[in-house]
């Protein structure tokens, strides 16, 4: 005879006890749980009781309204020390002080691909985004100013930008009238390095090749800026590329070895490269400013010989947000000399602000008469960083104009590489 | 009247959970099948043109992309098997009264989120971190080793991230073992290893299989493991690397969807097969 107590688990033997109690105990339990119930209801009406007991906000709802910005991690001042005021981020704090409109600020943008079909759904049915400025690349804010997207700024709200910003960052190809876009940041793509690791120092694309470095080199996965310093390293400008072109560059990044490149990274090539997981790897300029402040003080950036591939990142207002005029505020401000300067001095960048390499140099002159000779001379490292020189301006190049098809193909030349 | 109703009745109370796989599982399905025969751009719109030619396309193209996600798939449970196994042995035979608080110990990594603990392990396994930073710095391994971004690395992370999807069921199965066939087994002379694995293991199987199903079928389309603790590296793209880069980068829709068509139509082979081989009799115990 079997016995079927002993053919149960302890669990079914539990569940079986509790449904064998008395009925009296379940109706405790109800009580129980109703009486806890009204004690959580009202813990949760609290809040909303108070506050419509508070007295209302201070100043016209349409200046209340807060701003929302999506932008890319390590792109703001940060002060870590500080406890938020209203945020930790000092420059936004000078804003929100100057303007009384508050800002909610977001790293979450990692990515251009990402971003744009994260909110293409929305855009396309006229919804909003949630967002009231955006920071994307500049394929990105040519696609979408194409698809109607974006507002068109209004720059009579502009005029820091009209007296302020340089020639360098005006009428690029993707938005020669700046109609929906001004310059944020930019930079140059090329290769950072650690030179104790490297043992040598770096000039050219064909380092990154080099059967030396294998497994401790870092490619990118972004395919316009990997396929844009390959096709330099070919002699070819990628803004002319054809299919063709992409094709030998596709097959020379796939001559190598399948683990001489340790992996193709997104922004986390920062840590790696920080860590000393990689020796030398594709790098954006002011992410190794950064590092050789912050992280790793031994890194160093060198634009490749055959060239290094520029961008920059627009601040772009979005359809479907109401609250353009503080947008424009926001805009208008990033253009002021000294809220360009205060940003500069920690993201290292290049600035489209006239004058601030030499704000820079001026802050540092101040601090060295004050004493603080580390602040001192991390400025005058930092000045001429923030502005490209006419050198590099001759030595780097933009992005091609993909049309979807082309993109197409050359995203399917690149997953190749990437190992599929 | 009465035929009717009787008729009805089986229906009607297979609503509740029909309508929810059909709303769930069904709808969204077919939807993602339409999908892989559309054609277009993620700007001009997709359109359904019954784009059959999609399949041989992309299983051409990315066979060898199937074959490595197999195989990570089942070292990976192969290993979690022979680390699990022993575990749930231990806590269902000799676990006594510590036996709930040994199984919440292996269920509470899961209270963490499955891609911090990924990260973690990313930072602890890194080149000059806490374990290998160590090891170099006493000369045990050469400067230049390292383990991240290599295909034994996903493997390891795998193993780890889905280690109690096997010690589970393989508890569940074991404790329900009773105790004295093994008695009656040394009785008739078995030694302690014939007993267990005649007695024992085979009792137990359907834990093993149900514990390898529920670690296979996540391992082979994971994505995560590759990009954080693989960080990218070509030798360790997997399947759902693809289909995540064609959903998110290339905004390649017809063929990320095509793609996890023949990866659900795959593992659903391999399951089939597996479960005739093992015997489907022995999966009811």
């Amino acid at each position: 005879m079997t016995d079927e107590r002993q053919d149960q688990t302890e669990v079914e033997r539990a569940i079986s006890r509790f449904f064998a109690e008395e009925p009296q105990s379940r109706r405790a339990f109800l009580r129980r749980t109703g009486r806890g119930g009204v004690y959580v209801l009202g813990a949760l009406s609290l809040p909303a009781i108070l506050a419509a007991c508070a007295p209302g906000s201070p100043g016209a709802s349409a200046a209340a309204a807060k701003l929302r910005w999506l932008n890319w991690p390590a792109y703001i001042d940060i002060d870590e020390a500080m406890t938020p005021n209203p945020t930790k981020y000092p420059s936004i704090n000078a804003f929100i002080q100057q303007t009384g409109i508050s800002v909610e600020y977001n790293e979450g943008l990692l990515d251009n691909a990402e971003f744009l079909a994260q909110y293409t759904p929305d855009l396309r049915a006229g919804n909003s985004t949630g967002w009231d400025v955006m920071s994307p690349g500049g394929w990105v804010v040519e696609r979408m100013a194409r698809l109607g997207f974006l507002q068109e700024l209004d720059h009579s709200q502009l005029p820091n930008w009209t007296a302020n910003c340089a020639d360098y960052a005006k009428g690029i190809w993707f938005d020669p009238d700046n109609k929906y876009s001004v310059w944020w940041q930019g930079g140059i793509t090329g290769i950072g390095y650690s030179p104790e690791l490297t043992g040598r120092e770096i000039t050219s694309f064909e380092d990154l090749l080099d059967p030396a470095f294998a497994g401790r080199v870092g490619g990118f996965s972004d395919m316009r800026d990997m396929f844009g310093l390959t096709l330099l390293s070919l002699g070819v400008h990628p803004a002319d590329a054809t299919v063709a072109d992409v094709q030998r560059a596709q097959q020379k990044l796939l001559s190598v070895p399948k683990d001489h490149f340790r992996g193709f990274y997104g922004n986390e090539y920062y840590d790696a490269l920080a860590a000393g997981d990689l020796a030398i790897s594709v790098a954006w300029s002011g992410d190794v400013s950064q590092m050789a402040l912050y992280d790793r003080p031994t890194v160093k950036f060198v634009v490749p010989q055959e060239g290094g591939m520029r961008w920059n990142d627009n601040l772009v207002i979005p359809k479907g947000t109401t609250n353009t005029v503080n947008a424009h505020k926001l805009l208008n401000y990033w253009y002021d000399p000294a809220a360009a300067t205060t940003l500069s001095e920690y993201i290292g960048y290049f600035t489209p602000v006239k004058g601030v390499d030499d704000r820079i140099r001026a802050d540092a002159a101040t601090a060295r008469a004050g004493g603080d000779t580390a602040t001192a001379d991390t400025y005058d490292v930092l000045a001429p960083t923030v502005v490209p020189t006419a050198d590099q301006l001759t030595n780097i190049f933009p992005d091609k104009q993909l049309s979807e098809a082309e993109e197409a193909q050359w995203n399917s030349l690149f997953e190749t590489v990437l190992g599929a | 009247m009465r035929s009717l109703r009787r008729g009805l009745t089986p229906l009607l109370l297979l609503l509740p959970g029909g309508s929810w796989l059909i709303a769930f599982f069904a709808v969204p399905m077919a939807f993602m099948l339409l999908l892989s025969l559309q054609q277009g751009t993620f700007d001009t719109g997709y359109h359904l043109t019954w784009n059959f030619g999609i399949y041989p396309q992309v299983i051409g193209k990315y066979w060898a992309l199937f074959l490595r996600s197999a195989s990570f798939a089942l070292m990976a449970t192969a290993l979690t098997l022979a680390i699990g196994y022993p575990v749930a042995y231990t806590i269902a035979f000799h676990g006594g009264r510590l036996k709930n608080a040994l199984l919440l110990v292996v269920v509470l990594p899961f209270f963490v989120s499955f891609v911090i603990r990924t990260l973690n392990w990313r930072m602890i396994l890194a080149d000059n971190g806490m374990l290998f930073g160590f090891l170099k710095s006493v000369g045990i391994l050469r400067p230049d080793f390292h383990f991240l971004a290599t295909p034994a690395s996903v493997v390891f992370g795998l193993t780890y991230n889905f280690l109690p999807f096997m010690i589970l069921p393989l508890y569940v199965a074991i404790e329900k073992i009773d105790r004295r066939l093994i008695e009656a087994a040394t009785d008739l002379y078995a030694s302690r290893a014939q007993a267990f694995w005649r007695v024992t293991f085979v009792l137990s199987l359907p834990g093993v299989v149900a514990g390898s199903l529920l670690t296979f079928i996540p391992t082979v389309g994971d994505f995560i493991t590759a990009e954080v603790i693989g960080a990218g590296n070509p030798e360790v793209f997997m399947v759902g690397n693809i289909i995540q880069r064609k959903f998110l980068d290339s905004l390649d829709y017809p063929a990320a969807a095509a793609l996890s068509f023949v990866l659900v139509a795959a593992v659903m082979v391999l399951v089939i097969v597996y479960t005739r081989l093992i015997g489907s009799d022995r999966l009811s115990g």
